[in-house]
């Protein structure tokens, strides 16, 4: 329904930097996920799609239309865009079918089609029965939903939602992932969905833009993000990993600190390298390339989660729970590797993995 | 081992607490009956022996020694040199005043004094006047002592001839001196106002010395007995004396004991394990100076009102309210108010809004401007937009004859007018609405206007359908602030409303009470009035609107949206500074300016019209310095009581759960809901030792009465300062082995030590120049600064109060400045 294009968008609050060259487009129908640690900028990305801030320099393209940039500013109640903000923003001095109706009011729309619009949406979101009630009388989950309901009955093209999931109680918000990826999907909107929360990206995106300190890291489907992480940051931010050094040489990297093991490599890096493993992705078995020794070992009931003393090196296996009554702490094993991602290792890991609050 | 005992032995104590402690209270509440029960036998029999205590009151001060020389030395002579017919008139005249005075006190009071009347001569009405004007000290306004201070000895003479003259007919012309005082009146509260001056007229030096003389002798049990046996013309028992004298007495000490110990039973039975707890000894220890302090005398005003002879009747109210004074102060007062708060409200939302929430330049500068009117007393500013608007030479009017080319006849403007006194009372009130509301405004998320501009409503649209009713509780509550402080001060209008006779409730309060005793009556029935409407507002404010508050003032710190104010946000800064410049600058520049001036018609700079001499005069004397040291006396005492008080209370409330901790909270609330006027009436009426404590005329009923009224601004800063310091860190240091005191004294005492310093100020800063309380409760020795300026604005020189009046605010503000240095900027007002 639409596009957002762009173009070298960069905002500063007076020295502070906060978002720097972003150059993307989101598609017709997409549901994009700005994906980043707090205080990354994703907030303020979102803010200036809405037009409540006004970016530094760049412009920003709603279907083609310039809407922020140079000259032009279209404030926000021109955009035709839906929002949920992060505090729901439902308005306590109006009833549910008040709050929904709202943006209907506003554009003047006859009675008896505000009431079908609001009805359908109240639908949509299961609140029909609740229309009458005021925000005090609803739970956190529920004035959630009268905020989405809000953001949707003026059927926007484009519909922005800052973390309107993270005030929510751990099954609430896994049920509500479903239930916006579905609406979005009913509807054919595009979204633009603000997360600190990696699971949430993963399920509900079609592409993820990851964000750190201003600057754009990867995007991506959930699966290229995932397994072929652009950098260092992005493999640690999204799941869980351990970075190992080493020397690529011939098709091997032997890696530091394990007393000269190393392990098959057919990639193009050369020299040194970093090499990032993810947990899971090790996996015991006699015949496997590293050896080390088992030192402790959590049982977590869907998984176990080992540490393995390699060389000088710890390091982290979650293995199958169903595994955890063949091994013992102090035991020999070996370490067999499905997948690994490698790095070159140019010192700036630790720099790279900083975040900056 | 050590713990095991001490376990066992509270084990122990445990067994045997529950019926101790309801053997305890079980007696004090029968030992509070007994007393009461004896103080009422005491009242009934005193009823029925024929005479009121105001009666015999006043008769012991006719009788004593040194007003008996007085008498024959003063009006004695007056009286007899009168003509017969004269004299049979001002008699008359005297003996009605007398009967309907006492009428007033008491049930068949007119009975009595128709009885005295009859069994002495006609000069008997006026002794027991004289007497009682002598006991309660003269209360004419000081702008007329000052004026009858002024006349020569023949003046004298002959404006007291004319005032009996007067006095025993209606229609003759008044002397001169009496016209500002008497103009307005008629009938009885004419006559009772000629009496007072007639005395006033004969007062001298001596007169304060034989009052003290008298008051010690009430206080005297054998002239009381004395006094009885000759009124009464017959023997008294000791027995009787002594309960008849302390019936009251022992009524109040019987109900407050039994009060207390129903409290505490009340509270240990849902406490259910029956061990009184310290805390409260220390609630009731409260509770009973508010009690006795407080409720005590707004109750007794609200019964005196309503049972002026002992039954109920609307009389009081029927003959005040239909007095046309009175009709004209009420509605002066109302529309005043209401005028006050729409304007005040219509000032302070757009400043808030402009402040608060969007990019005018300069708006924290601003912001502090507004909130520092605050703390400048009413009366200064007052005073100031007196010398800008004064018909004649205000400065205003000057430039305005000069801009518009009018001729030199006064005005355009006049402030002696209700919409002067509006204009005025706008000018001190609306930040008081500015405050509550960019309050409120800056702690409203702004998420939920960006709601609606996303929702395609436009900014204002936006401010109508969603800021606006947001905003509506808070706005309503800054409003109905702004009405009872406009409707209960006393310094505006008794500086700008007496000279225009723009009477108001307030005012027409304090001249009734400067009427003396047999006004009083009359000033409760004014009081009542607004009292009455003082809580029904703090009522709707704490309670109605509390509930509907959609903004919750929790700590957490909101980003308010900053609305982009482009094209207008130049003309809107300058609209803003002119408002700042006209409402702030210009009055203080002016008062800074007069106190340098000769002739305050001229400009400071007018050839040979600049001087320093009204400020070494003002601040040369003895007296003046004398009242300063009173008021930073008093304050300080007020201030560090209140503090004491405002952390305990603090302490129990956040962070005990013990039951009753809401009770001292709500009676402070209470206290300072109150109008000024109000408390101090209610004191007056019964700290004078009709109820055994005769703190009338010293420092501690203005220390009480401070306390009181400011008690909840040191209280709620405490009380926010300590619910932000989480329990945790108490408990962490407890823990960790310090004891609780040393937890107090090493955690908790640094950590709200701003806290306690800002409430400190906060009580301080409004004691320190207190107007309205202090005139009602000053006497020669307990002059306060504030009352001093008023008195030296009313009859000394308008450049010499300007001079004082900028000493004390320079004395606000340099404290202003150590507050914001004790507290590291935290606090300042
Ligand atoms: N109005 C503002 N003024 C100054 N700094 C701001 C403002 N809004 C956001 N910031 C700063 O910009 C950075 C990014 O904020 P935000 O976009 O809210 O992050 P998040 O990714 O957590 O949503 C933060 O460091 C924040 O302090
Ligand atoms: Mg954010």
């Amino acid at each position: 329904m639409a596009t957002v294009t762009i173009k070298h968008v960069t905002k500063a609050f007076g020295d502070n930097v906060v978002l720097k060259e972003f150059n993307e487009t989101f598609g017709d129908g997409e549901f994009i996920t700005l994906l980043g640690p707090s205080g990354c900028g994703k907030t303020t990305m979102l803010r200036i799609i809405a037009g409540f801030e006004k970016p530094t320099s760049g412009e920003l393209y709603i279907d083609d239309q310039l809407v922020s940039g140079g000259k032009t500013f279209i404030p926000p109640e021109k955009r035709s865009i839906g929002m949920v903000f992060q505090s729901y923003a439902v308005w306590p001095h109006m009833n549910v079918y008040d709050n929904v109706a709202y943006p209907l009011t506003i554009k003047k729309t006859p009675k008896a089609e505000i009431r079908k619009h609001v009805e359908r949406v109240l639908e949509i979101v299961h609140l029909s029965q609740y229309a009458e009630r005021f925000p005090n009388q609803l739970s956190g989950g529920q004035q959630q939903r009268v905020a989405l309901a809000r953001a949707l009955v003026a059927a926007p093209k484009l519909l922005l939602l800052d973390e309107p999931l993270s005030n929510l109680d751990a099954k609430l918000r896994e049920s509500m992932r479903f239930e916006i990826k579905e609406i979005q999907r009913q509807l054919g909107i595009t979204v633009v969905y603000v997360t600190h929360d990696q699971t949430e990206a993963m399920a509900m995106s079609d592409r993820i833009f990851l964000i750190n300190r201003g600057v754009v890291q990867q995007c991506g489907t959930p699966e290229q993000i995932y397994n072929e992480p652009a950098n260092q940051f992005v493999a640690d931010f999204l799941g869980k990993v351990d970075f190992f050094k080493g020397v690529s040489a011939n098709g091997r990297i032997s890696l530091t600190g394990m007393n000269g093991q190393s392990i098959a490599y057919d990639g193009p890096r050369t020299g040194k390298v970093e090499v990032a493993v993810r947990p899971e992705k090790l996996y015991f078995s006699p015949d496997g390339v590293l050896e080390g020794v088992l030192e402790s070992q959590y049982y977590l009931g869907d998984v176990d989660d080992c540490r393995v003393r390699v060389g000088d090196v710890l390091v982290r296996v979650i293995a199958n729970g169903y595994e955890y009554k063949s091994l013992h702490v102090g035991q020999k094993v070996r370490l067999g590797i499905r997948d690994i991602m490698v790095f070159e290792d140019d010192g700036s890991l630790e720099q790279m993995l900083k975040i900056q609050t | 081992m050590k713990n095991a005992v001490a376990m066992q032995q509270s084990i122990g104590r445990r067994d045997r607490a529950p019926v101790v402690s309801k053997l305890i209270l079980a007696l004090v509440f029968v030992l509070g009956l007994v007393v009461i029960y004896m103080g009422y036998t005491g009242m009934r029999e005193y009823g029925a022996s024929g005479f009121s205590a105001e009666s015999a009151y006043s008769a012991i001060h006719a009788l004593g020694g040194d007003t008996a020389a007085a008498w024959q030395k003063k009006l004695q002579p007056q009286l007899d040199a009168l003509s017969a017919d004269r004299r049979a008139a001002v008699d008359q005249a005297a003996a009605e005043l007398l009967t309907a005075a006492w009428e007033n006190q008491k049930a068949g009071g007119a009975a009595d004094a128709q009885a005295m009347l009859d069994a002495g001569d006609g000069e008997t009405a006026w002794k027991l006047l004289y007497a009682t004007y002598l006991v309660n000290g003269p209360k004419v306004s000081t702008a007329i002592k000052k004026e009858l201070a002024a006349l020569s000895g023949s003046e004298l003479a002959e404006t007291r001839v004319g005032l009996l003259n007067c006095i025993a007919d209606e229609s003759a012309a008044l002397p001169k001196a009496a016209e500002a005082a008497a103009g307005g009146l008629t009938g009885s509260e004419r006559t009772a106002m000629l009496t007072q001056l007639l005395f006033v007229a004969n007062g001298s030096a001596e007169a304060t010395d034989q009052v003290n003389v008298l008051k010690k002798g009430v206080r005297d049990k054998a002239a009381q007995l004395d006094a009885f046996r000759m009124i009464a013309g017959n023997e008294v028992s000791w027995v009787f004396q002594l309960v008849v004298s302390n019936s009251r007495t022992a009524i109040l000490v019987g109900i407050i004991l039994a009060l207390d110990a129903l409290l505490l039973t009340l509270l240990m039975m849902g406490d259910k394990t029956w061990i009184i707890d310290f805390k409260w000894i220390i609630i009731l220890l409260i509770v009973d100076f508010l009690l006795l302090f407080q409720l005590m005398p707004l109750i007794y005003m609200v019964i005196k009102a309503f049972f002026p002879e002992s039954s109920f009747s609307l009389e009081t109210f029927k003959r005040l309210y239909t007095y046309p004074l009175n009709l004209d102060a009420l509605k002066n007062t109302l529309i005043a108010a209401f005028a006050t708060m729409i304007l005040g409200t219509l000032l302070a939302f757009p400043l808030a809004w402009l402040v608060g929430r969007t990019n005018l330049y300069g708006k924290k500068f601003f912001r502090a401007l507004f909130v520092l009117t605050y703390m400048v007393p009413p009366y200064v500013g007052a005073m100031a937009w007196l010398r800008l608007l004064n018909p004649n030479v205000g400065t205003i009017n000057q430039w305005l004859r000069a801009l518009l080319g009018l001729s030199d006849a006064p005005g355009p403007l006049n402030v002696y007018t209700l919409p002067g006194m509006i204009w005025v009372l706008t000018s001190f009130y609306y930040p008081y609405a500015f405050i509550t509301i960019s309050r409120a405004m800056e702690k409203m998320d702004p998420s939920l206007e960006e709601a609606s501009r996303i929702s395609g409503g436009s900014p204002l649209k936006t401010l109508f359908t969603v800021t606006l009713p947001m905003m509506m509780p808070s706005l309503i509550s800054g409003a109905l602030l702004v009405f009872v402080s406009a409707a209960s001060c006393y310094g505006i209008p008794s500086i700008i409303g007496s000279p225009g006779r723009v009477h108001t409730v307030t005012t027409r309060i304090v001249e009734y009470v400067s009427l003396g005793q047999q006004a009083l009556n009359d000033a409760t029935g004014m009081a009542v009035f607004l009292m009455v409407m003082a809580v029904i507002i703090l009522f709707i404010s704490d309670v109605v609107l509390a509930k509907r508050q959609y903004i919750t003032v929790s700590g957490k710190s909101v980003r308010p949206a900053i609305v982009d104010l482009r094209a207008w946000r130049v003309p809107l800064t300058v609209i803003v500074g002119i408002f700042a410049v006209i409402m702030i600058f210009i009055p203080f520049a002016t008062i800074f300016a007069t106190s340098f001036k000769i002739d305050i018609g001229k400009t400071m700079f007018a050839e040979n019209n600049f001087t320093l001499i009204n400020w070494t005069t003002v601040f040369g004397r003895t007296e003046t310095m004398n009242c300063l040291k009173n008021s930073l006396v008093y304050a300080s005492v007020t201030a560090t009581v209140g503090i004491v008080i405002a952390c305990t209370m603090s302490y129990l409330l956040q962070r005990t759960r013990i039951r009753g901790r809401k009770i001292p909270d709500f009676l402070i609330t209470l206290g300072s809901g109150t109008p000024s006027v109000v408390i101090a009436l209610g004191l007056i009426m019964t700290m004078k030792g009709n109820f055994g404590i005769n703190i009338y005329n010293t420092a501690y009923i203005m220390i009480i009465a401070y306390t009181i009224k400011y008690l909840m601004m040191g209280m709620r800063t405490v009380v926010s300062a300590m619910s932000q310091i989480h329990v945790s860190l108490e408990e962490c240091s407890q823990v960790s082995g310090a004891s609780w005191l040393r937890t107090m004294f090493k955690i908790t005492g640094p950590l709200i030590f701003p806290s306690i310093a800002a409430g400190w100020f906060l009580i301080f800063i409004p004691s320190f120049y207190e107007l309205s309380m202090t005139t009602l409760l000053y006497s020669s020795t307990t002059k306060t600064i504030g009352f001093q300026l008023y008195e030296y604005w009313t009859f000394t020189s308008q450049p010499m109060s300007c001079a004082m009046a900028f000493g004390i605010l320079l004395i606000v503000v340099f404290l202003n400045f150590v507050l914001n240095r004790l507290t590291k900027g935290e606090f300042s007002i």
